[in-house]
């Protein structure tokens, strides 16, 4: 039997051009963070009303979390299921997951302070946020410094 | 450059990497496929095969076991298509886990072993391919297979057996 592969290691590699589109990767990130940040932020508004809110609007602010909690699955699954995440893309995530925790906190702070319901709650699940984040970075961080310290091991066992 | 360091450089994101640990396992993995499964399926399962290895390469914790990982997908691969007739193989062998002597035994023939595997049992086709066309070690087998390595042993052992008969049939003297 001397068949051959049909798909040449090009045509292979155009196959899983999708799955490894930096494109895809940004659409995921986006939708996560995006998803995350507006499920925080419609959480705090609709927490924060002042005074009692009629039917309709405690409905409306529902289906604003819904729908926030949605594209949050939605990048999530993105990210774990269908998009393999690199070192050198974990670390970039990581930071820009950060960021948008600092962002998401300092606006649900503002917020809450100018309605006067206090910062303390605000803070609070902000700076759980930011934790998370800062803990995913180091991670990112580490486990990319420890691949680059593998491959200059084997690269220099290769030279010699 | 060895396994380990495409995949570590794979790992860190770099594309070079990845397409040259492509092109180097292409072959293997495919003939794997194409021992287990005819012609028409082999193509698909191949490709499903490097999307399942892309999507879990940075996960992978141990680079330098790159080899039996990749051939644990394919293998996982290869069992979904064969489910029904690979769960039968899996039933009958249920009680065969005593490990036997694995004599050495006269180098096996690659152009007769290729002619005959297709009209063996699934799992010694696998075996075989596995161990004698991908160059595994009975410990690789195993935990590919998901077996101990005296299961490996003896399931190689029967799979000499089934093997040398075809071959009988076919006229071939050893």
């Amino acid at each position: 039997m001397t068949e051959e592969p049909r798909l040449s290691a090009q045509d292979m590699i155009d196959r899983l051009a999708p799955v490894l589109s930096p494109r895809v990767r940004i659409r995921a990130v986006a939708a996560l963070l995006a998803g995350v940040g507006g499920t925080v932020f419609v959480g705090t508004l609709w927490w924060s009303e002042p005074g009692p809110l009629p039917g309709r609007t405690h409905l409306a602010f529902a289906l604003f979390t819904v729908f926030c909690l949605a594209w949050a699955t939605y990048g999530g699954w993105l990210l774990t299921r269908r998009v393999p995440l690199f070192a050198t893309d974990r670390v970039i995530a990581a930071w820009i997951g950060l960021a948008a925790s600092l962002a998401t906190t300092a606006v649900v702070t503002v917020v809450a302070v100018q309605r006067g319901t206090g910062a303390g709650l605000a803070l609070a699940v902000g700076g759980l946020f930011v934790a998370v984040a800062l803990a995913l970075a180091v991670r990112a961080h580490a486990r990319r410094a420890a691949l680059l310290r593998r491959m200059h091991e084997l690269t220099g066992r290769e030279e010699r | 450059m060895t396994d380990e360091l495409l995949v570590v450089r794979a790992q860190l994101g770099e594309r070079a990497a990845l397409a040259e640990l492509l092109a180097q396992w292409r072959v293997p993995v495919w003939t794997y496929v194409r021992r287990m499964l005819d012609a028409d399926r082999a193509d698909d399962v191949t490709q499903e095969i490097w999307l399942a290895v892309v999507r879990g390469l940075p996960r992978l914790r141990e680079p330098d076991r790159f080899a039996p990982w990749l051939f644990t997908i394919a293998r996982r691969s290869v069992t979904d298509r064969l489910r029904g007739e690979y769960a039968r193989e899996q039933e009958t062998l249920a009680g065969d886990d005593v490990a036997t002597e694995d004599p050495v035994e006269a180098m096996v023939d690659r152009a007769a072993l290729m002619n005959v595997l297709s009209e063996l049992p699934v799992l010694e086709r696998e075996i075989l391919v596995l161990f004698y066309l991908e160059d595994l070690t009975v410990e690789e087998c195993a935990y590919i297979c998901r077996i101990p390595a005296g299961t490996v042993k003896s399931r190689l052992s029967r799979a000499r057996r089934l093997l040398r008969e075809h071959l009988k049939e076919k006229g071939y003297r050893p």
